[in-house]
C-alpha cells in the first residue's frame, strides 16, 4: 500500500436514502395510541408518555402549576413514599424526566431492556396515580423560588425572559416564564395542583411511545398492562390560540452588574411547521447564523475574535415561531459586535448564494441519520411532533422541504420574517459600560430593565 | 449484561494504534482519535496550550484553508468537535460512511502538516476566542471558578492536576508563536494517538483508508512522559471562602481518589454515587427530602490516569438556611458511610445507574468510537468497552467501604464555599 498526502480532498461518495424509522400503532385499554419503533441494538429503551396541554390553560394567577404538578408526580404516589418511588424505579437501573412545553407535558424514562416492564409500571403510577402530598408540593414550590434565584443570575436565561416578554404581546402566555414567576409560584397548594391535575391529565390525551430493541418484547402489552386501565375527568386539550406579537427595531438594556461579557439576543417572529416554509427557513438560517461557518460566526468569531460562538435558530411550539440570534460577546465590543450582526441579518435580505444553499442542504440532509441513532432521540423528536400537532413522520417531510429549497426559495422564506418587522435586541450585561455603546448606534427605542 | 461489539487491532509502521468496531446496522461513520496530551502534560508557564490547539486544529493545516475542515464536514453531513481533558485530547466526526475518506484526509493533514497554518494571525485570533471561552464558560456565571479554586487547594502547586484545562490567560497572552509551534511537534504525531473506527465499513477497508491517509505521516520522537501526579489522600481540610454576589449559598467538597483502570476507583466512584445519584442517593433523600436544608445535591468522581482522580459533593443551601448546615450534613454522611459502608441494596442502584449510563454512552457509534479510543490510549485495552459491566458489577459493598474509609472522609477533603454577601436580604 502507498501512502502519500494528497494535496486535495477526496470525493465523499452519495449518501443511501434515509427515512424516519417506521412505527407500530395500538392503542391501550384506556384509549391511548401506543407507538413502538424497534430499534435493534439499541439495549437502553425510552418509554415517553406525550400528553397535550397547552400552558395557558393555566389560571394566570398561578402560572407554573403546571410546571409544580409534573414535578411532584413522582413525589409519592398512591402507593409509595416519594423515597420509595425513586428507590423502586432507580434499582431497575432506571431515568425519570419531565418536561413542560408551551403545547405539551411529557413524561419519561430511560431504562435497559432487561427492566422494561416492572418500570413502566412505575411510570404508569406517576402519571395516573400522583398523591400530590402537601408536603411534597409545598417542598417543590420552595425549590422552584430557589430556582427562579439561579435563573436570574444566568445571563442567558435573562436574555431569553426579556426576549419572551418583549416579543409576545403580554396576553400570550409565551410573554411569560413557563415555570412561573415568585408571585404565581407562592400560592399553589397541592389541592390547586391536585384540581389541575384532574382536569388536564387523562388517558384521551395522551400518547405513548416506545423506542428501543424491541426484539422478543411484547412492548404494546407491556404498556397496556401498565396504562390500561387508566381512568380520567380531563376532557380534550383546548386549541391554542394564535400568539400576538410586538413588532418594530427596540433595543432592551437587562443591567446584570459585574458582567465581564454582554449576552446578546436579536430575533423576530419566525415560521411554524405550518408553514411550507419551514424547511426552506431551516436553510436560511444554516447559512445565516446555524453554524460555526456561517455568515455570522464567520465575522463575529473566526474573522474579530469578538465571542466563543454565536447560534441562530427558528423555533416554533404548535404556533406562532420566531428567528433568534444568540451570543455572548465582549463587554467593550458590544456595540460593535451587534452592528455586525444587524449588518449581516439585514443584507442577507438581498440574498443567498445558490453554493451557501447547496451546502446547508446538504449538510441538513446528510446528518438526518445522525441525529435519529439513538433510541431517545427518536423519541424525543416524535414527542415533540406530537406535541405541536404534525405527523410522526414529519422529519421526512421536512427534509423533503430542504431538498426543494432553492436560493431563491430560502432567500424569500428568510425575508418574510427577519427583519420585515423590526428586530428586537435584548442586551444583558454591564449597563453603566454597554450603554453609551448602543445610545450611539441608533436602533430604535432603547428600554432599560 | 454481556457485550460483544466487534473489535479489531493494528499499529501503523509509524506507531498510530488504529482500532476498528464494523457496525453495518447504520448508515453511518464515527472516526474518533485521542492524542496523548491533555493539561497535565504542561509545563509550568504553558497552562492552556493543549485546550488552544483544540482551537488552532480547525484553522486548517497544510492542504487544508481556514474554515474549510468545517465546511467541508458539514457539507458531508458531519457532526463534529474536539474535546481537551487533563489526560488527553480529543478530535472527532461522525457522518454518513461515504465520506470516511474526506475525514481521515482532514484528521491526517492537521496531525501531519497542522504547523504550516499556525501564524501569528491565527494565533492571535483564537486567543481571542479563547479569552472569549473562558469569559463566558467559567467568568462570568456564578461559582464558575469553583473547579480552579477546588484543584488548587487539592493538589501541591506544581502537580499534573493542579490547573485546568482553560489555563492561564497569561501563560496564552505571554506565549510566542515559536513556543507554540514547539508543543505541537513535541505531542502531536502518529505515534502519540490512537484512531478509532466505528460505523458501516469493512475491518479491512477502514484499515487500509487509515494505511492511505496516516501511513504516510512520520514518528515524532518520544513524546516526554506527564509528570507523575502519584499521591495518596488529603490529610487535612482545606477551605476557601468566598463572599460574593451568588444566587445561593453553595459548599463543594473535592477529595483525591485513586487512580483510573483499578477496581478501588470503580468501588470509590460507587460510594460517590451512593451518597449523591439520582433521586434515591442518600444525600437528596437526607438534605432535599427529608430535611430540606438542600435545594439540590450532586456529586461523583472525575476518574483520572495520572496517578490519583478526584470526586465532589456539592450541596445548594435552601433560602434562609444557613450553609453551615449543609456542611455539617454532608460530613455526617461522609463518616457514616467511611464508617459503616452500604447495603447491599444500594450498590445495586447505584450499578444498575451504571449499566445504564455506559449502555446510553455505547448506543452511538461517536459514544462507541470515544470509549474505544479512551480505553485504548489510556488503558491499552479497547475491549473494555465489553468488560466495563461485569467490571462495575464485581465490585463488593466491603471494597466500596474501603475505598470511602481510606479516600473519602471528612477529615481529607478541600472545600469551597459562596456566600451572599447581603445574605438575608434576599426576597
Amino acid at each position: 500500500m502507498t501512502s502519500q498526502a494528497l494535496t486535495t480532498p477526496p470525493s465523499v461518495a452519495p449518501p443511501r436514502p434515509w427515512k424516519f424509522p417506521l412505527s407500530t400503532t395500538t392503542t391501550t385499554r384506556a384509549g391511548t395510541p401506543v407507538h413502538v419503533f424497534d430499534r435493534p441494538g439499541q439495549y437502553v429503551a425510552t418509554v415517553r408518555v406525550t400528553i397535550a396541554l397547552p400552558l395557558f390553560a393555566e389560571p394566570r394567577e398561578l402560572e407554573g402549576i403546571a410546571t409544580i404538578m409534573s414535578r411532584t408526580l413522582d413525589e409519592g404516589t398512591e402507593l409509595r413514599s416519594a423515597n420509595e418511588f425513586a428507590a423502586a424505579l432507580e434499582r431497575h437501573g432506571a431515568a425519570y424526566g419531565v418536561d413542560v412545553s408551551s403545547d405539551a407535558l411529557h413524561v419519561e424514562i430511560s431504562v435497559p431492556i432487561s427492566h422494561l416492564a416492572p418500570a413502566v409500571k412505575l411510570l404508569a403510577e406517576a402519571v395516573t396515580r400522583p398523591a400530590f402530598n402537601a408536603e411534597d408540593v409545598g417542598r417543590h414550590v420552595t425549590i422552584r423560588l430557589g430556582e427562579i434565584n439561579q435563573e436570574r443570575a444566568n445571563a442567558g436565561y435573562r436574555a431569553r425572559e426579556a426576549f419572551a416578554a418583549n416579543l409576545f404581546d403580554p396576553s400570550v402566555r409565551r410573554s411569560r416564564p413557563t415555570a412561573g414567576t415568585p408571585d404565581t409560584i407562592r400560592p399553589l397548594t397541592n389541592t390547586k395542583v391536585a384540581e389541575f391535575y384532574r382536569a388536564n391529565v387523562g388517558p384521551a390525551r395522551a400518547q405513548i411511545l416506545f423506542a428501543g430493541d424491541a426484539t422478543g418484547v411484547e412492548v404494546a402489552a407491556i404498556v397496556d398492562d401498565a396504562f390500561g386501565d387508566w381512568t380520567s375527568s380531563a376532557g380534550p386539550a383546548l386549541e391554542v390560540p394564535e400568539p400576538q406579537y410586538v413588532l418594530g427595531d427596540r433595543v432592551v438594556l437587562v443591567n446584570r452588574p459585574g458582567s465581564v461579557q454582554s449576552q446578546l439576543l436579536i430575533g423576530c417572529p419566525g415560521p411554524d411547521r405550518r408553514e411550507e416554509i419551514w424547511g426552506a427557513a431551516a436553510v436560511a438560517n444554516h447559512v445565516v447564523g446555524g453554524t460555526i461557518t456561517s455568515r455570522v460566526d464567520t465575522v463575529l468569531r473566526e474573522e474579530k475574535g469578538y465571542t466563543y460562538g454565536t447560534r441562530s435558530s427558528f423555533n416554533a411550539p404548535r404556533k406562532g415561531g420566531t428567528f433568534t440570534l444568540g451570543g455572548a460577546v465582549r463587554t467593550e465590543v458590544t456595540g460593535a459586535a451587534i452592528t455586525e450582526a444587524l449588518r449581516i441579518l439585514r443584507e442577507a435580505r438581498d440574498g443567498l448564494t445558490d453554493r451557501e444553499v447547496q451546502e446547508a442542504q446538504d449538510s441538513l440532509i446528510r446528518t438526518a441519520p445522525l441525529r435519529y441513532e439513538q433510541a431517545d432521540s427518536i423519541a424525543q423528536q416524535v414527542g415533540s411532533n406530537i406535541a405541536v400537532g404534525v405527523p410522526l413522520d414529519f422529519a421526512d417531510t421536512y427534509l423533503a422541504q430542504i431538498a426543494a429549497t432553492t436560493a431563491e426559495i430560502a432567500t424569500d422564506a428568510y425575508n418574510r420574517y427577519v427583519g420585515t418587522n423590526g428586530l428586537l435586541v435584548i442586551v444583558v450585561g454591564e449597563a453603566k459600560d454597554v450603554r453609551p455603546q448602543l445610545t450611539a448606534l441608533n436602533l430604535g427605542a432603547l428600554t432599560e430593565l | 449484561m454481556p457485550l460483544n461489539y466487534p473489535l479489531a487491532e493494528q499499529t501503523l509502521d509509524n506507531g498510530l494504534r488504529v482500532v476498528v468496531s464494523s457496525d453495518k446496522a447504520v448508515p453511518i461513520v464515527a472516526v474518533n482519535l485521542w492524542y496523548d496530551v491533555g493539561s497535565r502534560h504542561e509545563p509550568p508557564g504553558l497552562t492552556g496550550f493543549a485546550h488552544l490547539f483544540e482551537h488552532l486544529m480547525f484553522q486548517g493545516s497544510r492542504n487544508v484553508e481556514s474554515g474549510q475542515h468545517f465546511s467541508l464536514l458539514e457539507t458531508a453531513g458531519a457532526s463534529l468537535n474536539a474535546t481537551t481533558f487533563f489526560d488527553r485530547t480529543n478530535y472527532f466526526e461522525s457522518l454518513p460512511s461515504g465520506g470516511l475518506d474526506l475525514a481521515l484526509w482532514l484528521e491526517a493533514d492537521r496531525m501531519g502538516y497542522l504547523l504550516d497554518a499556525v501564524t501569528q494571525e491565527n494565533l492571535d485570533n483564537q486567543r481571542d476566542v479563547v479569552k472569549e471561552e473562558k469569559r463566558q464558560s467559567y467568568d462570568n456565571r456564578p461559582y464558575g471558578d469553583s473547579y480552579e479554586r477546588l484543584v488548587r487547594l487539592l493538589f501541591p502547586a506544581d502537580h499534573p492536576y493542579a490547573h485546568m484545562t482553560i489555563g492561564s490567560m497569561a501563560d496564552l497572552d505571554a506565549a510566542a508563536l515559536e513556543d507554540v509551534h514547539a508543543f505541537f511537534r513535541k505531542h502531536y504525531g502518529p505515534n502519540n494517538a490512537v484512531l478509532t473506527i466505528v460505523g458501516d465499513v469493512s475491518e479491512e477497508d477502514a484499515f487500509d483508508a487509515a494505511k492511505r491517509y496516516f501511513g504516510h505521516i512520520p514518528a515524532i520522537p518520544a513524546p516526554p512522559p506527564a509528570p507523575d501526579g502519584t499521591i495518596g489522600p488529603l490529610t487535612e481540610v482545606l477551605r476557601d471562602d468566598v463572599v460574593e454576589d451568588v444566587p445561593s449559598d453553595l459548599i463543594t467538597m473535592m477529595f483525591r481518589l485513586p487512580v483510573d483502570g483499578t477496581p478501588e476507583l470503580d468501588a470509590a466512584a460507587l460510594a460517590l454515587d451512593v451518597l449523591a445519584a439520582g433521586q434515591s442517593g442518600r444525600l437528596n433523600r437526607r438534605l432535599v427530602r427529608d430535611e430540606q436544608i438542600a435545594q439540590s445535591v450532586s456529586g461523583g468522581a472525575l476518574p483520572l490516569i495520572g496517578g490519583v482522580s478526584f470526586g465532589t459533593l456539592t450541596g445548594i443551601a435552601s433560602a434562609d438556611v444557613d450553609l453551615q448546615k449543609v456542611e455539617d450534613a454532608l460530613v455526617e454522611e461522609i463518616e457514616k458511610l467511611a464508617e459503616h459502608g452500604v447495603t447491599e441494596d444500594e450498590l445495586a442502584t447505584v450499578q444498575a445507574q451504571n449499566e445504564r449510563d455506559w449502555l446510553e454512552q455505547l448506543a452511538t457509534c461517536s459514544g462507541r468510537a470515544d470509549e474505544i479510543s479512551h480505553h485504548a490510549l489510556l488503558f491499552g485495552d479497547p475491549n473494555r468497552i465489553n468488560t466495563r459491566i461485569d467490571e462495575i458489577r464485581a465490585v463488593t459493598a466491603e471494597q466500596v467501604q474501603q475505598a470511602a474509609a481510606k479516600w473519602i472522609r471528612a477529615g481529607g477533603r478541600a472545600q469551597v464555599t459562596y456566600r451572599r454577601s447581603n445574605a438575608g436580604e434576599q426576597e
